[in-house]
Order: C-alpha cells, then structure tokens, then sequence
C-alpha cells in the first residue's frame, strides 16, 4: 500500500518549497549583514587615498544610494506636510535631501575612518529592523543604530539613530520648523542654497 | 545644600506641568523601532537663546577650538587619561543619581568602577574597569528628575556652556553639591580646571558641531533638537 500519487505529489511539493525557502533564507545575507557590507565598502573607499575627488564621491553615493531609501525617509521627514505637497516638490525635495544627507553622512563617517566599528546586534519584527553598531573610540563608545525596512531581497536604510538622535526626527523637527515660518518652497530655495554652497566647496563657516 | 532645597523644589513642581502639547501625530506606517514621539521642547526664550547660540558659536570657533586643536599636539593617550581622570571624578554624581532612581546595581557598579579605577588604573588616569565589564553608567540630577515624570520645563542656552533646559540647569547645580572638586580646591584653580576639562573633551572630538555648523540650514533649531532628543532617550536608559 503506497500513497496516493496525488498524497505523494502533495508532499513532494510541501518538502520541495521548504527546501526552497531555506534555500532562500539562508542565500540572502539579513539586515546586519546587508548594512555591513554597505559600511565596509563606504570605510574602504574612504581609506583609498589615491583616488581622486570627484570619482571618490561617485563610487561614494553609487554605494549609499544602493542602501538608503531616500524617498521613505523623505516622507517620514515631512510627515503631514508629504501629503499636502505636490508631485514636483516632493521629488525636487528627495532630490535635494538625498544629495545633502549623502554629504552629511559622509562627512560624519570620514572621521572615523581609523576606529573599529562593530556590529552587534540586528532586531527584525516583520518587514523592519534595527541593526545596531557601536563606534569605539580611544575616549568613548558611540551607539549607531541602522533602521532598515525590507523591500524584496534588500534592507534598505531609512533611519540612522546616533545616541538616541534619529536623523529623521531631527530633521522632522527641525525642517518642520522652517516649513511652518517659510513653506515648502522656502525650504526648498534654503535647501537648494545650501547644496550649492557646498558644491562650490566653500565652507562659509570657517573663520 | 539645605537653603536651596526648597527653591530647587518649587521650580520643580512649578515646571512639572506640561508646557508643550504634541500637535501632529503621524505614522506612516507601524514602526516598530520608532523612537518615541514625545522628544520636543518649549522654547519661549528663543530670541535670548538664539542671541547665546551665537555668542557661543563665536567663542567657539574664534576661542576654544583653537586652543583644543593646540592640545591635539599632546599625544592621543595622554588626552584619553585626562578624560578618564576628570570622569573618575564624576563618580559621585553618578553614583548618586543611579542610587536616587533606586538603580541599585548601577550604582554599586559605579562605586566598584571608582575603587577599581582610582587603583589599578592609577588614580582614575585608565579605565581598567570597562575592560572588565564595569560599564559606566552616565546619570545625573536632570536624568533624575525625568525618571520621575518631570518635563525639561523649557530650553536654555547659557553662556559658554550651552545647550541645557530648566530642568537640566538645575540638575546641574544640584550635581554640584557633590562634586569632589570646589570643597578641595580654590575658585580660579576650579575654573581652571574646567576650562582643562571642557578643552580636552573638544580636542578629542572629531569635530561635530563643525560638521552641523556647515550642513545644516539652521544649526540652531538642529543643535535644539538633537539635544531633546538625546537627553530623552539618557532619561529612558
């Protein structure tokens, strides 16, 4: 007495998709992993002094663009006012944000191209996750957490929350500010401004 | 300590009242690594503070960082134990604070840390204790007050210290009162050797207000918020 073809059929398929799916899990590498890779490339090029300025910044945003959503954490930035913006000024807003956030973000990291960076730790609940790293310098230990959300194979970054600091809170509150006294297109003529500014590699502030 | 008791708790409870009430309330979508929403703070004093923010900035950059990118021709290490001796001598505060939110293991592990620390690591100059697992465990007077459901009141920047709140100033004065330090030593040496202190800390530091000064569209609204924010999550920790 063997089993039915139809039990057998059944069965192959029900072990097959498990393999398939272990296959799967185990092929792609999970949010830790994925944003680790992103920081070691970043640290790598970084660390590559013979490169020169602009190829630099090229393979430098090819490599972060790869792993941040800019267009998500624009909208958690804007918040209510995502909804009452139009078409155009949100795409010239993740433009813009995109650009100045990339100049941000490297600028902070390029210091600490010479400490450890460990990952610790990575926290998924569904299609999110927290990776959390940890900066360990001579004098200090600096917490950097990745908040990433999942889309198809790839985590991509849409928060990064430096000693309890979110990025998107921060700029939530503090763009916020600006949109309420000058409205959207004042914050964008500021943004703009400000990309400009340094684009030209002039940095007003120095004395 | 006891003729400014009862001042310090007037303030408190005269503060504790909610000043500032969310008005937005927006999720995307369930985020379940959110931070909390609640990190903002009233601001009535925003032109005096704006007028500090700038004053401050100008110290900043025209004073003390030149005198902190000076002591970078110290070597690294010896800037490292400067640190570590000045944060051994915090001990106190901390261990307090830990003891006042009834953190009892903390604060036995920050008095284990000081014996530890002010021994084998030479009189506080390493810190052989985290290396052991003895982590420092930052609280103070205002982390405190925000354990017990008190409010930052509203923002402040003072002179030359910067960004703090109601809540926080007065934590510091509070702090104050146990510092090792002003009993031992005479006004000018005092100051002198938080100017060393505070110094230090700038030269060891890879330049972030630098960085927020030059990237941001209003670092003072930038600078206000980051510290909202990062004494909330110290008061959750």
């Amino acid at each position: 007495m063997g089993l039915h073809w139809m039990t057998k059929y059944r069965l192959f398929l029900l072990v097959g998709g498990f393999l398939l799916v272990a296959g799967v899990a185990l092929a792609t590498p999970g949010p830790l992993e994925q944003a680790r890779t992103t920081v070691d490339a970043v640290m790598a090029i970084l660390r590559e002094s013979n490169l020169e300025k602009e190829a630099r910044r090229e393979k430098l945003s090819t490599t972060i663009r790869a792993r941040f959503d800019f267009s998500e954490m624009s909208q958690r930035i804007l918040a209510t006012n995502w909804k009452s913006a139009s078409e155009a000024q949100r795409d010239s807003f993740i433009r813009i944000f995109s650009d100045l956030l990339e100049r941000n973000y490297i600028g902070r990291i390029e210091s600490y191209t010479d400490e450890k960076i460990d990952f610790l730790k990575e926290r998924v609940q569904g299609n999110r996750a927290a990776v959390d790293t940890v900066i360990v310098t001579k004098s200090a230990e600096i917490p950097i957490s990745y908040r990433m959300v999942q889309q198809g194979s790839e985590w991509m970054v849409y928060d990064v929350v430096i000693e309890s600091v979110s990025f998107v809170n921060n700029y939530r509150n503090s763009y916020g500010e600006i949109l309420k006294k000058e409205g959207f297109d004042g914050l964008l003529a500021r943004m703009t401004e400000k990309l400009a500014q340094l684009e030209q590699g002039g940095d007003p502030s120095q004395p | 300590m006891s003729r400014i008791a009862p001042l310090l708790l007037l303030l408190l409870l005269f503060f504790s009242v909610p000043v500032f009430a969310e008005e937005q309330d927006f999720s995307l979508e369930e985020d379940p690594f959110a931070e909390p929403e609640t990190a903002k703070i009233a601001d009535p004093l925003e032109p005096v503070n704006r007028g500090m923010f700038w004053v401050n900035d100008k110290l900043y950059v025209y004073l003390l960082k030149p005198v902190a990118k000076g002591l970078r021709v110290i070597p690294e290490p010896a800037r490292v134990s400067t640190s570590n001796f000045f944060s051994n001598l915090g001990t106190p505060a901390r261990a307090a604070n830990n003891l006042l939110q009834l953190k009892f293991t903390n604060t036995a592990g920050e008095l284990a840390r000081f014996l530890v620390n002010s021994t084998f690591g030479l009189a506080g100059l390493f810190d052989p204790a985290t290396k052991w697992g003895l982590e420092k465990k930052d609280e103070d007077l205002g982390q405190t007050f925000g354990h017990y459901g008190i409010g930052q009141g509203f923002y402040l920047v003072l002179p030359v210290l910067g960004p703090t709140s109601l809540r926080d100033g007065v934590g510091r004065i509070g702090d104050h009162f146990v510092d090792p330090l002003p009993p031992a030593l005479k006004t000018e040496e005092l100051a002198g050797l938080r100017v060393l202190d505070a110094e230090n800390a700038i030269s060891l530091d890879k330049d972030t207000y630098e960085g927020i000064r030059e990237n941001e569209l209003d670092p003072y609204l930038f600078v206000r918020d980051a510290y909202t924010q990062m004494r909330a999550g110290k008061v959750r920790k």
